[in-house]
């Protein structure tokens, strides 16, 4: 009795350990997207190519977690509530690994950004997208450390206003290429930019899922929000 | 004991001589005895069975009748319930005032157990940095606060035992800025204070970005004056009275110009520009150069040595290198008298490398060394009269060190000289493959 009990709380350690790394590597990734997005905004090559330089951190994370899971499943054979966080983990450790290289990405254009010409309006638009999208991977990780389905319902909501943005700004983008050809070039790398932006929203959304998947049990990918928001509701309200 | 098993013993006399009593009477006293008996055994049960109805009702109005012994204790236990009643409300309300002073509180204030665990934090800290005062009791903060400085800062904190402190952006707001200071107490269990620097920092740019316009400013009408004071000495048709003064007010405007520059190097050093650049530095080849331009002075030490003895390069931005090594030998040049010896030293080992600066002259107070780095600090007026600095060479130091993760060290005897001693970290340090170069002396004069 007393044996399983001890087995049984080392098992809760390992898992809490895993649920910590996994936070870990989020923060690490939205810090990645953050010095990305302020090192294009301020023009500062040598930042940027240090996101970009840094990107082996969140590789190496991903790897370490990975590497632990299958330890986890092959060791315990964790059933239903283990089992689905097992799951969510490691299918939220690639998202962030995604987005690790969406910073990665905005890293390099950055470099690139800061030795051509400024526009006048000094990047407003990519910092306003960044700071959202930031938010956005906050309350996703958030929403994964407190086992919150609806924050994370939330989140998925606030991934069209991302949507919205980006187009705004391939909107602009055109006009500005049309009124002006010769700034073709650097109007594509922001271009650029915002679409890695967007997508950083897009990974961000999936992580939600995973946590209603890991809470609830249900899968609630390639569904509309109803369904999701009532996943999220049904089976109590949140804590697992 | 005795007078409980008097009473008992009184009392089954009493019950025993009724039972004789009825039995005298109307005959059959066993039979009074057993009914007796067993009409006392169920009033007592039906009275122990009353008390224990009323105990299990968690907050009764009032007692219950009972007669006999039974109401005494009645009265022992209402009495006891009350007073707890009292003492709880007084806890209660003692808690709730803390509560209340706790969050009124400006800075927030987190306490966390050995395992990290929020175990209650006030509203200031929910505010600033977005928790939930009551649904996340028990999480692991760094998995709510999970920016990559915080963390690391907090595993130090658990294991250097010491008290340190973190900047980090608030995780609701990047425009707020958070300073978060960790400090151990009890078992393994740590507070944590946050507090809102946002003013504070805004505060710190007006004042850098004061410092380097003004200065700017300062310069421009500067660099006129002295331009004319200049023509005004080499004037033939001015009146020898007027030589004197000239000269002064021509030296005095240097004076100011050396500050201006000084103050301008110095606000450049502390504009946040986050890493230094990581060209390799040859400082064996900088610190010849500084020895060259030392012997070229007019006055100077007799002997001025420079001992290199690791072909070590530095990390680091050559010109920001260069102003703090050349600052410090100058500072050394002219605290020494002429007869004295000035060192420079450049040494490696598994420590990282130093720069020394070792000199023979006045020397520091011990109790002036820890303020001999702050701006237009002086030792004492009698010295600063002599010495024509700006007054700020070794903040510029100070700060070009700390740009490159070095220290400054200081170590002084008044009368027999000081040794400031520049470190830098291993990461900072770069050796080159064919690395053995003994003890290459070059002598003064």
């Amino acid at each position: 009795m007393e044996l399983a009990q001890h087995i049984s709380r080392r098992f809760d350690e390992d898992l809490e350990g895993l649920r910590s790394s996994v936070l870990a590597m989020g923060g690490l990734v939205q810090e990645q997207v953050a010095e990305a997005v302020n090192a294009l905004v301020i023009g500062d090559s040598e930042r940027g190519l240090q996101v970009a330089h840094d990107d082996h951190k969140v590789n190496d994370m991903e790897v370490a977690i990975d590497e632990e899971c299958s330890r986890i499943i092959a060791r315990r054979s964790p059933t239903a509530g283990d089992l689905r966080l097992i799951v969510a983990i490691i299918k939220t450790i690639t998202d962030l690994e995604r987005i690790g290289d969406e910073a990665e990405k905005i890293g390099f254009l950055a470099s690139r950004l800061a030795a051509m010409e400024r526009p006048s309006n000094n990047y407003r638009e990519i910092r306003h997208l960044g700071r959202h999208v930031g938010q956005m991977i906050n309350n996703a990780l958030d929403a994964f450390a407190r086992l919150d389905t609806a924050a994370a319902v939330e989140v998925v909501k606030a991934d069209s206003v991302v949507d919205e943005e980006y187009e705004l700004i391939s909107r602009q983008s055109i006009t500005f290429m049309m009124e002006d050809p010769r700034n073709i070039r650097r109007i594509l790398d922001v271009m650029w930019a915002a679409r890695s932006l967007e997508r950083v929203g897009d990974h961000a959304k999936n992580i939600c899922e995973y946590v209603i998947y890991m809470v609830q049990g249900q899968d609630v990918r390639h569904t509309d929000l109803s369904r999701m928001e009532k996943a999220a509701r049904d089976g109590g309200s949140g804590g697992a | 004991m005795l007078a409980a098993w008097s009473y008992a013993v009184l009392r089954v006399c009493g019950l025993v001589l009724l039972a004789l009593a009825g039995g005298w009477v109307f005959g059959y006293p066993w039979l009074w005895l057993i009914v007796l008996a067993l009409g006392f055994l169920a009033w007592q049960l039906a009275n122990l069975h009353r008390l224990e109805r009323w105990l299990a009702v968690r907050d009764p109005r009032g007692g219950i009748e009972a007669p006999g012994k039974w109401a005494d204790v009645v009265a022992h236990v209402g009495r006891l319930r009350r007073r707890n009643r009292m003492r709880k409300r007084r806890l209660a309300e003692l808690l709730r005032e803390f509560r209340h002073s706790t969050d009124a509180l400006p800075d927030g204030a987190i306490l966390l157990n050995r395992r990290r665990e929020i175990l209650w934090c006030n509203e200031a800290a929910a505010r600033l940095l977005g928790l939930r005062a009551h649904a996340d009791r028990g999480l692991r903060i760094d998995n709510l606060i999970r920016h990559p400085d915080f963390v690391t800062h907090l595993e130090r904190a658990g294991s250097a035992g010491g008290r340190s402190s973190v900047e980090l952006a608030s995780p609701l707001d990047e425009a707020v800025l958070l300073s978060m200071q960790t400090i151990p107490y009890g078992d393994r269990q740590n507070l944590v204070l946050v507090k809102d620097i946002t003013y504070q920092a805004k505060l710190e740019q007006v004042r850098q970005d004061f410092v380097a316009n003004a200065s700017h400013e300062l310069r421009s009408p500067l660099t006129v004056i002295s331009g004319y004071l200049d023509d005004l000495v080499e004037d033939e048709k001015m009146p020898a009275v007027w030589g004197g003064p000239i000269r002064e007010m021509q030296r005095q405007s240097q004076r100011m110009q050396a500050i201006i520059g000084d103050l301008l190097e110095l606000s450049r050093l502390e504009a946040p520009g986050g890493e230094t650049e990581h060209n390799e530095i040859d400082v064996a080849a900088l610190l010849a150069q500084i020895h060259r331009e030392t012997l070229a002075l007019e006055r100077r030490p007799r002997d001025v040595v420079l001992t290199i003895d690791t072909e070590a390069r530095l990390l680091g931005r050559e010109s920001e290198i260069y102003s703090a090594f050349s600052n410090l030998v100058a500072n050394a040049v002219k605290f020494t008298p002429e007869a004295g010896r000035i060192e420079m030293r450049w040494r490696a080992d598994s420590l990282g490398a130093q720069m020394s600066v070792i000199d023979t002259g006045v020397g520091i107070p011990p109790e002036s060394i820890p303020r001999v780095t702050e701006r237009f600090y002086r030792l004492d007026g009698g010295r600063a009269r002599r010495s024509s600095g700006t007054g700020l060479g070794l903040a510029i130091v100070k700060h070009a060190l700390q740009k490159h993760q070095g220290m400054l060290e200081i170590e002084s005897e008044p009368g027999r000289g000081s040794t400031f001693t520049c470190r830098f970290p291993p990461e900072r340090i770069v050796v080159p493959v064919e690395n053995q170069i003994p003890h290459d002396q070059v002598p003064g004069t």
